[in-house]
């Protein structure tokens, strides 16, 4: 029978796709919609957020930090509560990493602030001795894309109903009235924060990505 | 037996594929090389300022090795091998011909693309998946180009009956092509939003655990159906040929291909052991993974059988060394492996530096080694030459042996401390070590992976040398060599 | 056995050995069943991978090739009809057993649940916790103290606590002048103490100066006489009145409780709070080691 196969490629071919598409079905189909639901209380990453978030992934931050405590004590004991399914309601993508060369941040805005932020991130050796972590000096320098991450709220909205208020809207007019909201968000930020360059860039209207940054470290929880 | 006198084989796409295996095989283990070396001596971050972070180079790495390296070497290998055990020449479709080019240079343009692209830092953050929408779009294409090859060649064959590698092909055809689809499933943000923001950008279409779920049902599978099922093809093919003895056992061949492809599937999860994935989950990929020792061992073990009572041959030609030594690593890492997916194991194991030890068995000993082989064997056929140097071969082996040797070895010490002294409590039932300490105690082990991966590379500069040389200086063959592949010592 | 596989086991042997030395060079409990099973792990991986491996390498030296071939040819390779070799498929057997017991009986699908498993685990560490605490005299709770902070703590005030050049607040002393002067130009309201707020411009001047120098000085020496505004609440001897205000003179339990609650916000930066991180053993243990810090 087998032999039958390997003389008729187009049978051995359905019976390899057959084989090999069904356990994903099986797997991963059953719990889906239950998997993709916010818990209660949850609020959609803000713009700024979102700006930060994609200076997380351009600079690949997942390389060394896992953001997801498993249920062991010795890892709540260091990172807080346990992670659970509902919080990553609005990751996307999710960001749990696969290596931890750095510790976990699921919850490090609850342990550390913005102030201790900018320090380590300008050198992370000052803080750290033994440090092994780049210094990301280059984040006070770049101007976080915060356009791209409005339209990301833009797409999440429409697209998969993430609830955003009315003023997320797409277009340039309805980013043009939403910016302020932003740089607001951003000089609240910046208050706790000592560089002079970052300062400038916010007087300027722009947000520099360590800000960004920041915002979405904090609000890691 | 045959002769396959009568048929001229055309090599073209072939070598192309042939010279990018051997380009992108540098530049990633060159990269791997300096990213080894930035864990160990973190100054090296800064030699391009915001280019040359260890978390830039990261993905570099591990794509150009995959899509880069491996890739061209599957492409190298079945433009090869298919035309020969379906006993049909490129040369005999022109359409077949210019798919197989246009194949070829939509590839490189697109890798290219891909490399530029992940060094100014646009990627979706999924690993193995960092390439942004529209190089997806070039890679898509790029495959069904690849799958009209296959089955234009398999359509126009004078073998009635598949040989086992092509089995293999085209599993990982299907399999590559089904996985990549769903989980790069992503909605461009510039076109949602109206014309704002980046036209690279784009959102994942799912999140959160359903998002894990998918990438590591595609992660894992990747892996499966790129750094497993080619590569055996290709040992079914070459170490054969190269030996010119016959497979061990039919039965043997056929129970772990279908096994393979049964399992395979299932395992996924053990990337998401002790998440938010739900439980029954995480239970069907830990005992998946157990289960999956014996198709993957079935294959090593039938090559190694094959070779029974060819001890001379072992000792004798470095490539059958290459072959036999990538079967071992190959059991290494798929017994490693499912080791690793028990839970209480993957407890420690997950985060740690034991899992890129593990890919790297598998990676260096088994991935590299082979299609090293392969290009070994094909070139004296492809560019009718024998080999320039047995003995750079040599050294060339135990200088990698060694580098694989030292990478495992200090991963697998550097993760399993890692690992318990993350958990360690004192004597107080408090944690024991803070996390730099247990940052700062692997320092040594940093500094001798770097010094292995420095080993690698060298001997990865012998082969191109090797290569380069068989390719443009050595002496010519009048006749193509049946078996043993012809070299100058 | 034959010489290849005693040599290949000799060398998962080191393998084996190099890693049970550094893991017991940190400390790690080999008892901890986690521990345990990943050492059988890496135990069986290396033993089997390289014993079986060598088995059938050293088959080249003393078997001979052979079987019925099939009919079949590619490319000049052929192909045995040998059977399964037995080993392989028994092994194969046993580990399809083993996935039903996992399946049914170990760790059944419908009724294990790691979170259970999880809750379990803290209920016994607590129980351990508490029976070493019954114990604890001052020295016990200044080392139980330091291993806390180490973890916790250090990444901002420094492994010495000295506040990382002054990132963060330096425990070598109670306060310094800069951070007196803040809180009495600026007031404060953050800890959660039942006074309540504290008014910003209480002193001015040199007034203020002095009062600074003194409460930075550990409160040793004269005290000035503006001081006496603070004393209202925070008492002559600056003790903070019983927990009334906080203790301006030292690190008491009651401070170092109301700074981890709340979390503060002054002058040199920002602490975040631990509120429900820490068990009032730790809290305790925090501030005997932070006290043995204050010279
Ligand atoms: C080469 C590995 C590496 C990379 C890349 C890296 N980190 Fe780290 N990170 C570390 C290490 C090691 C530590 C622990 C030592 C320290 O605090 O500096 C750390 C610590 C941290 C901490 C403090 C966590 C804690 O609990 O104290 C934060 C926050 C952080 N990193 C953020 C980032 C961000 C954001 C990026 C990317 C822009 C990043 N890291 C990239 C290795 C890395
Ligand atoms: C009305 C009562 C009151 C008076 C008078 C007062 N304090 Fe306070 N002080 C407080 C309270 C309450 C706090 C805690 C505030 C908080 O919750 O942050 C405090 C906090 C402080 C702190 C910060 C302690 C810490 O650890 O953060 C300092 C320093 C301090 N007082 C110094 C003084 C000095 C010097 C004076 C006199 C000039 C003074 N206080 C007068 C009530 C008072
Ligand atoms: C993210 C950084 C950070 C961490 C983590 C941190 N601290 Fe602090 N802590 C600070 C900063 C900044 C200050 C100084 C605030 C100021 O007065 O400006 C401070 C101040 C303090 C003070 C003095 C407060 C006062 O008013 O006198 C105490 C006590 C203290 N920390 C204890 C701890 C303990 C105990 C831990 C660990 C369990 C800890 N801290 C962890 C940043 C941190
Ligand atoms: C029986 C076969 C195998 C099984 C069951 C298996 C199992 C595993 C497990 C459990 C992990 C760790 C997941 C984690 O905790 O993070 C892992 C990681 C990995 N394995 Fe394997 N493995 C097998 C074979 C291989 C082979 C042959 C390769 C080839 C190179 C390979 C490459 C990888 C890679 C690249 C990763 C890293 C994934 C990541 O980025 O996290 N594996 N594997
Ligand atoms: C000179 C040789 C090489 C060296 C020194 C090297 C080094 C490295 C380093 C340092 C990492 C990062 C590990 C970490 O984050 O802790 C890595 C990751 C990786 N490398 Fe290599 N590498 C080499 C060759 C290769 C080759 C040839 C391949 C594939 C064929 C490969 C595939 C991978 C993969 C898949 C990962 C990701 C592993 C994971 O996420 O767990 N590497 N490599
Ligand atoms: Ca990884
Ligand atoms: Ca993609
Ligand atoms: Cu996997």
């Amino acid at each position: 029978m087998f032999h039958w196969l390997e003389k008729n490629p187009f049978f051995f071919s359905v019976g390899v796709f057959v084989v090999i598409a069904f356990a994903g079905l099986v797997e991963i189909v059953p719990s889906f919609a239950e998997a993709a639901r916010p818990i209660v209380g949850l609020k959609p990453y803000s713009v700024l957020e979102l700006a930060g978030k994609e200076v997380y992934k351009k600079d690949h931050c997942i390389a060394c930090h896992s953001q997801l405590i498993r249920p062991f004590k010795a890892e709540t004991d260091r990172y807080g509560q346990y992670s659970v399914s509902g919080e990553y309601a609005y990751d996307r993508p999710f960001l749990w990493g696969s290596k931890r060369t750095g510790p976990d941040l699921h919850r490090i805005g609850n342990y550390r602030t913005t102030d201790w932020h900018e320090n380590h991130m300008w050198e992370p050796e000052e803080l750290v001795a033994g440090s092994i972590m780049p210094a990301y000096k280059h984040h006070f320098t770049n101007i976080a894309d915060i356009e791209t991450a409005y339209a990301e709220a833009v797409t999440v909205k429409e697209v998969f109903n993430t609830p955003y208020g009315d003023e997320i809207k797409a277009g340039e007019e309805a980013w043009n009235a939403y910016k302020p909201q932003v740089l607001e968000e951003a000089k609240a930020i910046a208050v706790d924060m000592k560089h002079p360059e970052v300062h400038e860039a916010l007087k300027k209207g722009e947000v520099p990505e360590i800000v960004a940054l920041i915002a979405y470290l904090n609000r890691l929880k | 037996m045959q002769s396959n006198a009568s048929l001229e084989y055309d090599y073209s796409v072939a070598k192309l594929f042939t010279y990018t295996t051997i380009l992108f095989g540098f530049l990633g283990m060159l990269i791997g090389t300096l990213i080894a070396s930035q864990l160990a001596f973190p100054e090296l971050n800064y030699m391009f300022g915001e280019y040359g972070t260890f978390s830039r180079l990261r993905p570099l790495h591990t794509n150009i090795v995959i899509f880069g390296f491996t890739l061209s070497g599957v492409f190298a290998t079945f433009y090869y091998v298919g035309q020969r055990v379906l006993k049909v020449s490129m040369a005999e479709s022109p359409f077949l011909m210019t798919i197989g080019k246009i194949h070829f240079w939509l590839y490189f343009v697109g890798a290219l693309v891909g490399v530029i692209t992940l060094a100014m830092g646009f990627s979706a953050s999924k690993e193995y998946a960092e390439l942004e929408w529209p190089i997806d779009v070039v890679i898509v294409i790029v495959w069904v180009l690849w799958g009209v090859s296959i089955f234009g060649l398999i359509g126009i064959r004078r073998e009635k009956a598949l040989y086992i590698s092509l089995w293999y092909y085209i599993a990982c055809f299907l399999g590559i092509a089904m996985l990549y689809l769903f989980n790069n499933m992503e909605v461009p943000t510039y076109f949602v939003a109206g014309g704002i923001g980046s036209v690279m950008h784009s959102v994942s279409m799912y999140s959160g655990t359903n998002d894990a779920l998918v990438q590591w049902w595609y992660g894992h599978n990747a892996v499966a159906f790129g750094f497993t099922v080619p590569i055996v093809a290709m040992v079914y093919y070459y170490l054969p040929k190269e030996s010119g003895q016959a497979v061990y056992s039919y039965k043997l061949s056929l129970l772990s291909f279908w096994g393979l492809m049964f399992v395979y599937l299932w395992a996924g999860s053990h990337h998401l052991l002790w998440s938010t994935v739900p439980d029954w989950m995480q239970t069907m990929g830990s005992i998946f993974s157990v289960v999956l020792i014996l198709p993957s061992w079935g294959s090593a073990i039938n090559m190694l059988l094959t070779m029974k009572g060819e001890w001379n041959q072992l000792t004798e030609n470095p490539l059958i060394k290459f072959m036999v030594l990538a079967s071992t690593f190959y059991m290494l890492s798929t017994l490693e492996g499912p080791i690793q997916a028990i839970k209480s194991v993957n407890a420690i194991a997950h985060f740690t530096d034991w899992i890129p030890g593990h890919v790297h068995d598998g990676t260096l000993g088994w991935v590299s080694f082979m299609i090293m082989a392969a290009l070994f064997h094909m070139a004296p056929r492809m560019f009718k030459r024998e080999i320039f140097s047995k003995k750079l071969m040599e050294t060339q082996f135990w200088l990698q042996t060694t580098a694989v040797v030292l990478y495992f070895t200090s991963m697998w010490i550097a993760g399993i401390t890692q690992g318990m002294m993350w958990r360690a409590v004192d004597e107080y039932g408090n944690l024991m070590y803070s996390f730099i300490d247990t940052v700062t105690v692997l320092h040594p082990y940093y500094a001798i992976r770097a010094l292995a991966g420095l080993l690698y590379l060298t001997g990865f500069v012998m082969f191109a040398y090797n290569m380069y040389k068989t390719i443009t200086a050595s002496k010519r063959l009048e006749e193509e060599p049946q078996f043993r592949s012809p070299m100058a010592a | 056995m034959n010489s290849m596989v005693i040599k290949a086991l000799g060398v998962s042997g080191l393998l084996i050995v190099a890693t049970l030395a550094m893991v017991l060079s940190m400390d790690i409990d080999l008892n901890d069943p986690i521990n345990a099973m990943t050492i059988l792990g890496a135990i069986v991986i290396a033993t089997a991978t390289f014993g079986v491996t060598s088995k059938y390498i050293s088959q080249m030296k003393t078997d001979k090739a052979e079987g019925e071939l099939t009919d079949e040819n590619w490319d000049g390779i052929g192909e045995y009809k040998n059977e399964l070799p037995s080993g392989w498929a028994y092994t194969f057997l046993g580990t399809l057993i083993y996935t039903v017991w996992y399946f049914l009986i170990g760790f059944p699908l419908n009724a294990y649940s790691q979170i259970g498993e999880y809750n379990e685990e803290v209920k016994a560490y607590h129980k351990k916790f508490e029976e070493v605490h019954k114990t604890s005299d001052i020295q016990t709770l200044q080392s139980m103290g330091q291993s806390i902070f180490l973890v916790q703590c250090a990444p901002c005030h420094g492994n010495t606590g000295d506040g990382l050049n002054g990132k963060a607040h330096d425990f070598s002393k109670r306060m310094s002048k800069e951070q007196v002067l803040h809180v009495i130009n600026n007031g404060q309201n953050q800890l959660g103490y039942p006074m309540g707020e504290m008014p910003a411009g209480m002193a001015m001047g040199a007034d203020a100066e002095a009062i600074a120098v003194y409460v930075a000085g550990g409160m040793k020496g004269e005290q000035p006489a503006a001081y006496g505004v603070c004393a209202g609440c925070h008492g002559a001897d600056g003790q903070g009145m019983g927990g009334m205000a906080p203790s301006i003179a030292m690190y008491d339990e009651v401070l170092v409780g109301h700074v981890l609650e709340h979390g503060k916000k002054g002058v040199i930066g920002k602490m975040p709070s631990f509120k429900t991180r820490m068990t009032p053993i730790q809290e305790k243990a925090l501030t005997v080691y932070i006290q043995s810090l204050t010279m």
